[in-house]
Parts: C-alpha cells; structure tokens; sequence
C-alpha cells in the first residue's frame, strides 16, 4: 500500500506551469474531500466549493452565451455563439433566424468532464473553455448541463445527452448553410467523451446525423490494469483508486468495469462495424493514466472500420486545455477547428 | 486631512493571475509558489492520516474557494482540530414551514409550435416596443401594444413567456400614456398584505433573513450587548428566529436591543411600535431581555444617526433587506453626495460589528431605457418561471402583484420616482469597498443553512451558490438574488470623516 500512497508531486510539477500545478492539484484535493469510502458524495459541498458563471447575453470578447431550461427535466443548456455584427442587437436572443443561410456554422455539443460526478455546464472552468471553443473555432456551442452519479446512475447521462441532441438537432435557429440544416457535431472531456461517444452510437442506430465526435482524455476503463495504469497510478494528478470510485458511483449496482459503458471494445462490448459512426478525433494525453484505455478505444473504432483520428500529445497532463498557457492548448484548438470545417 | 479607506490597491489587482482569474480562482502570482507548497503539505498530511477526510471536510466551514491560498491555509490549520458545528436554525419551531408539498410541475410535454412561434414573435414586439419607446415614437410604441395585446388573447396567459409579457405590456402602456412619475402609489396595507404573501410564495425573502441571521448571530459571539438595526422592519419577520438562535446561544443570549425603521403609520396607529411589542413578547418568552425602538421615517435618508441612539458598548448589526438600491436615485440634503453615499456614510459612522445586505442580483439601474427594459424582462422571466411552481394560492397571485409593482417601477419611472434601482452584487461591493466596508465572508455553513432552507419549497429549480464570500439565491442557473456582510474598516485616529453625519 505504501508505493500507491506515496506521493511523489514534484514530477507533475515539472510539467506544467506553475498555475496550471495550482488549479489542478486544488480540484484534486477538492475532489479527494469530497468523496465518501462508503460510495456517497458530499454534494453540497461539492457545489459549495465549485466556481460558477452566469449566463450573459452580452458579449464578452466576442461571445455571448444564453441558457435554455427544459421545463420537464430541470435541466438547462449553455448556448455559446459568436457576437453579433450589428452592435444594436446585442442582449437580444435570436430565435427564428438561422445561423447563416450561407455559410455553414458548425454546432458542437460538449459534454463537461469531471468523472460523471463533479461539475456542471456553468461550472467557470469550462463556461470559459466553451468560450474559448467559439471564439478560437467559429463554431456556436451548445453545454449539456447532463444529470450526475452517484445519484444519477448509467444510463441517465446518456439519455440527457441524447435528449440535447435532439434538441440541438430540431432548433431552426441552429441551422445554417443553404441546404438549412443543423451542422451537428459533439464534443467531451474525460466522462464527457464517454458520453459523446454513447450518444454517437445510438444516434448512428437511430440514424440521426451527426457529423463528429471529438473526445478529449476520455474515460473509459475496465477490469484489467493496464501497462499506463500502473506505470502513471498517482503521479500525474490522477490515482487509480479514484477512478475506480467514480466508476463505482455511475455503472448500475453490481457491474464491473466490463461493463460497454465503461469499456465499450471490451468482452461485452459490441462491434460498430456498418454503422454509420460519425468521424472521431480522439485526443490522448501522454500523462494520462487511462492512455491504454483510449488507444484500445481507437483501435477499437479503427477495427470497426471507423474514421478515427488520434491526436496524442505526449508530454499533456490531464486537464491541459484548462489553460491556454501551453502549446497543446493552440495545437488542439487548431485540431478541432480542422475537423468542424472540413471544406476550409 | 482626507484618508480614503480602500480595501483593494490597484497594485495587488495587478499582481492576481488572469489565467486563474478567468475560470474563478484568486491566486496573486507572487503567491503560486507558497500556494503550491500548502497543497503539497495537506495534501502530505491527509495521506498520511488516518482520520475520515471527508467527515473532516463536512465539519469543517469553507469559507470563499475562490481565494485558495486562504481555503487550503484553512484546512490545514483545521486538520488536527475539531471543528464546531454550524448553528441550525431549521431546528427552531418557528422556522417549521408546512410539510412540503410533493407538487409536480405540470407542463405540457409537447409547446405546440404555434405556441413557442407566438412565444417568440412576442418578445421580438416587445424588444422593438421598448426600443420605439426609447426613440420617442409613441405613435408605433402605441401600435405595437395593440398588436401584442392582440398576440396575447389567443395565448396562454397563465404561465411562462404570456403571463410575465402580460406585465411588461402594462408597464410599457403607462410609461407611453404619461404615467412616468406616478411611483404607482399602493396603500401601506395593501403593500403589507402584498409582502406577506411574496414572503409565503417563494423563498427569497426568507433566504435573505435566514443569511443575514446566521452571519449576524456570528458576529454577535461574545458580545453581551447588541443592538440590531432593520432598514425596513415590516412585519418583523426576520427577528423570532434571531431572539430564539440568541437564546439558545451557550453562556446564554445577551441583551439584544431591536430599532426598526419603518414609514409613518397612517391614522393613530403606531405600527412599529405594535410589532415591537410582538417580538418583546416573544423575547420575554424565551428569557432574552429586549428593547425594542421604532424610527419613523419615509425614506432612508431622512433617518438621522443620532435617531439610533447607538451606544458605544454594544456591538452593532445594520441589516439592509433590499433597501440600499432605493438610494441611488436620490439626492441628499447636502450637495456633495448622493443619499448612498450620506447613508453609508453614517452607517460607518456607527461602527458595527457587520453590515448585512442583501439585493436583487440584476442590472436595473442603467440610464439607457432599452438595456434596462431588456435587463428587466430576463430577470423577472426567470421570477415569474420560479413562482410558477409554486402550489398555494392566494400566495402566488399575490406575489406577482409585489412584484408586478417593482416591474412598473422600473420600466415606467424616472427620476426620484423610480426606487427600484437594483445593481449587481459586483457594483455594491465597489461601493461599499469605496465607503469603507470589508466583506466578512458566509460560509459553508450559512451555505448549509440556505441549502436547507430550500428543501422547504416545493419547486426544484432554486439554487443557492457561492460568489466569494457572498451567497446566491437563483432559479436554474440564474442568480437571483445576493447576500452579503460587512464591516467598517477601523477608523485611524487622525482620520477626519468624509460624510457629515
């Protein structure tokens, strides 16, 4: 026990910057109090101490943001889109006009991280990452705000990121181009990656378009260690045991990490061959302990004879594009921006 | 010889990381390495102790996590001791609300397009409504009431985007037909009876009293002579739950004088002086010996200090339940500063122990007539959307007409008509820093509090967050209101005050 408790944190501070250590290491010991040995999560606590944002249809550098609050399941969407030409309409909401009737206007959904458990759409770390995400990538951004375990378990993030969709999909407001349509794409972080990439599977089943996935550190994981497991397991802001928790708290009672929401090319997973899955950039941090999990995870889309590009960055810890202070911040940035504008 | 008070130097402005900055956090870039060192040594410390940190995190009271440096010095400083627990006021029998209804919301699963069609074409009327307003061009204003009022017939007027335009129509209407300076006068009683309802309905009034009670209790530790102040007394709602909290408190409750301000009572009546009898009674029951005193006066800034009878042996609490933002349109008797100004002034003057403050989280005190309209018609949106939940009548009728009035008064009134002058939280601690005050930071135990306080109602969509020091009452995402405490920081000797009192 005492090689997996020892702590050793000057390797992860020779990694990053200094103030990327800070904000890191502070989620981390956040998280660390907030979580229970017997399972239960300290949520009051937890939304104590996370730093929100609100909404502002005013534009800050360039982008302008508005919530939209489904009345039956309580739960709202962040809509991000680029400011306004005309200064005169700014602070109103247009909801009848399309994006453009011209150009094409890419729509990414992006699921947050935080390991189905912790943060939510107008948490300020990622109300500015979307931000970023507009401004830096011309495309509006549409946060799902998805239930979260432990008391929400598998599969109920799904199905918020299926509804959001669908939304998504049906607002004549987010439509552009001259063939009018929505130019659907999704996005996630760590436990948002894995809801993308669920979402994508039954939009692909239920022939819902969409043209995109684009998966940052994503989690998934399963009953074996891996090699990168083992080797990284507390060195990099991340210890195993503590994934092992968050699994715990979303799979549904008594499954294991075998479980396809958890490793979806693993023994129960199932084969996407002939399914028309959108394209994928996965994005792997070379710091990152679940690295094994995520290549097995293009692997498993390559032998499924998906179109899947792996974006590996070698020296990224988790939570690199947090802030834009290091080159793998503007290189997937650039990445993403390449894959939501194809024709450019 | 002038000294300014002012809690933050632009120089250390400067020096906080921006990057850090934008996504919530406070850290001074000079400070990162200490910073980073703390979190190395809790971090060392909670590995290698066997105690339950997550038991020692819940007992323990957070205060503003946006500063790290303070939250991780915290902790560890807390580490090897045991916290004390946070005073529960849910305990206390006054408190007991009826048992919650399980009402669920009832909405029509599928807004028929034409419905949400209407929806829309509603507010861009509205929008362009408001902006010929603003232009002076009363005649197409006048037009696009009739064609809205036309909309409205054929839509659902009972809830959501219909009822609250149905508001804003109205408003708009009196503002075009020169009704601009009728402050849309209601009669003392039937603005109680309003009140009363508006405190049942939802929980923003109780929220704000529950926040200020538990800072006030705080800051009232140790002292055996205390003097509370209420801007606005009305019922006196607020106060049971502090005399009972006082009671209770160990080495027992100290001598709590009360002084309301409240307006004139009309005829013979002394309505102050009736609910202080009230509270006395309670007081007397509970065994805290009480004063009570009544300032009658119609605004603020007619109160003088000397009318407070502070004693400077008793620790003070000057408690503002949305009473600071009607100063701001006002001039004062002097001609050298506005009635805050003159207000805060004398507030300071006092020397209390905390200043409890709270007010509407919204930008309604813009010159331009159009940012204001638009400002409005979002927050009171999301109101309207909270009451909507709520089950009991006549309370919610009720509590759109409180609010209906402050709708008016923003949207048809000028000058010193208009009261309802609601800034920001962000705007009040610039002026209160300028008028030197210091936040005295709630807690996550005053955030436990109001957590509770929530499980009371009925509707879901309430949130209470936490904004560096100060608290939050907001429907979804939204804030909606903001709590937050005060102190005078301490008068030099050589000082000279700035403000006449």
């Amino acid at each position: 026990m005492a090689g997996s408790n020892e702590v050793n944190l000057n390797e992860s501070k020779s990694v990053v910057p200094l103030n990327t250590w800070v904000l890191i290491s502070n989620f981390k010991l956040a998280y660390n109090l907030l979580r229970r040995a017997d399972g239960t999560f300290n949520r009051e606590l937890a939304e104590f101490l996370d730093r929100k944002v609100p909404a502002n249809t005013i534009p800050v550098d360039g982008v302008f943001s508005f919530d939209h609050v489904d009345r039956n399941s309580g739960l709202f969407n962040r809509v991000y889109q680029p400011a306004p030409e005309n200064v005169t309409t700014w602070g109103i909401i247009e909801l009848e006009k399309p994006l453009s009737t011209t150009e094409i206007v890419p729509v990414i959904i992006f699921f947050h991280g935080g390991s189905f458990s912790h943060s939510s759409a107008n948490s300020a770390i990622y109300d500015t990452f979307c931000r970023r995400l507009v401004s830096m990538c011309k495309a509006v951004v549409v946060s799902v705000n998805y239930r979260r375990s432990p008391e929400h378990r598998y599969p109920c993030a799904y199905e918020d990121g299926w509804n959001a969709l669908n939304w998504v999909k049906s607002r004549t407001w987010l439509q552009s181009g001259k063939d009018s349509k929505v130019y659907a794409y999704m996005a996630g972080d760590s436990s948002g990656g894995n809801i993308a990439h669920h979402v994508a599977v039954r939009a692909a089943e239920e022939d819902v378009e969409v043209l995109g996935n684009i998966l940052l550190h994503p989690l998934f994981g399963g009953e074996k260690r891996t090699e990168s497991e083992k080797k990284l397991d507390g060195k990099y802001f991340v210890r195993l045991q503590d994934r092992d928790w968050y699994w715990r708290a979303f799979l549904p009672e008594g499954e294991d990490r075998d479980h396809p929401a958890c490793n979806p090319f693993g023994p129960k997973g199932k084969s996407l061959v002939g399914l028309k899955f959108p394209k994928s950039l996965v994005c792997v941090a070379g710091l990152d302990l679940l690295q094994d999990w995520q290549l097995e995870y293009v692997e498993g889309l390559e032998n499924s004879d998906q179109d899947v590009k792996l974006l590996y960055l070698k020296e990224a810890t988790i939570g690199f594009y947090f802030l834009p202070n290091n080159d793998h911040f503007y290189c997937l940035m650039n990445e993403i921006n390449t894959f939501v504008h194809p024709n450019c | 010889m002038e000294i300014v008070s002012d809690s933050s130097s632009p120089s250390k402005t400067k020096d906080i990381d921006g990057l850090l900055a934008n996504v919530g956090y406070k850290v001074r870039s000079s400070e990162l390495h200490q910073v980073a060192q703390n979190l190395e040594r809790l971090e060392s410390a909670i590995v290698n102790s066997s105690s339950d940190i997550s038991q020692f995190a819940s007992d323990t009271v957070h205060y503003d996590p946006s500063d790290i440096g303070n939250w991780v010095d915290n902790l560890l400083s807390e580490f090897d001791h045991t916290a004390s627990l946070p005073y529960d006021f849910s305990q206390l029998p006054d408190l007991s609300a009826p048992p919650p209804q399980h009402h669920h919301h009832q909405s029509s699963s599928t807004v028929n397009n034409v419905e949400e069609d209407s929806a829309i074409k509603l507010v861009h009327m509205l929008m362009t409504c408001a902006d010929s307003v603003q232009r002076g061009n009363l005649s197409l204003a006048g037009s696009l009431i009739e064609g809205m009022q036309g909309l409205l017939a054929n839509m659902n007027t009972n809830s959501g985007i219909g009822k609250v335009a149905g508001y804003f129509i109205d408003a708009l209407n009196r503002r075009i037909f020169g009704q601009n300076n009728v402050s849309h006068q209601v009669s003392l009683y039937e603005n109680d009876v309003l009140y009363h309802h508006y405190y049942e309905a939802c929980p923003y009034l109780k929220f704000a009293h529950f926040t200020a009670n538990q800072a006030i209790l705080e800051a009232f530790n140790g002292h055996d002579c205390v003097h509370v102040i209420d801007f606005n007394l009305m019922h006196g709602l607020q106060w049971p739950a502090l005399i009972q909290a006082l009671a209770l408190r160990p080495g027992g409750p100290p001598f709590l004088r009360l002084t309301g301000i409240g307006p004139p009572s009309p005829d013979d009546r002394d309505n102050l002086r009736e609910i202080g009898l009230r509270l006395a009674e309670l007081a007397r029951s509970v065994n805290v010996r009480f004063a009570f005193r009544g300032v009658a006066a119609w605004r603020l800034e007619d109160v003088k200090p000397w009318m407070l009878q502070v004693s400077s042996k008793e620790a003070v609490a000057v408690n503002s339940i949305f009473q600071l933002h009607r100063l701001l349109g006002s001039e004062s008797d002097s001609n050298y500063h506005s009635g805050i100004e003159m207000v805060l002034g004398w507030i300071r003057s006092l020397n209390p122990k905390i200043v409890t403050v709270v007010e509407q989280e919204a930008n309604h005190n813009e010159n331009g007539f159009m940012e204001r309209f638009t400002e409005a018609l979002h927050y009171y949106s999301t109101v309207f959307d909270s009451l909507e939940a709520c089950p009991v009548e006549p309370d919610k009728a009720m509590a759109e007409m409180y609010l209906q009035r402050e709708i008016c008064n923003v949207v048809c009134c000028e000058g010193p008509a208009r009261v309802e002058r609601h800034e920001p939280l962000v705007k009040w601690k610039e002026r209160l820093g300028k008028a030197g005050f210091r936040p005295l930071h709630l807690g996550s135990n005053a955030f436990k509090q109001a957590s509770m306080l929530l499980t009371l109602f009925s509707a879901e969509g309430y949130c209470v967050e936490e904004n560096q020091g100060s608290l939050t009452l907001g429907w979804h995402s939204r804030p909606l209101i903001a709590a937050s405490a005060w102190q005078a920081v301490p008068l030099l000797d050589a000082e000279t005050l700035r403000f006449d009192c």
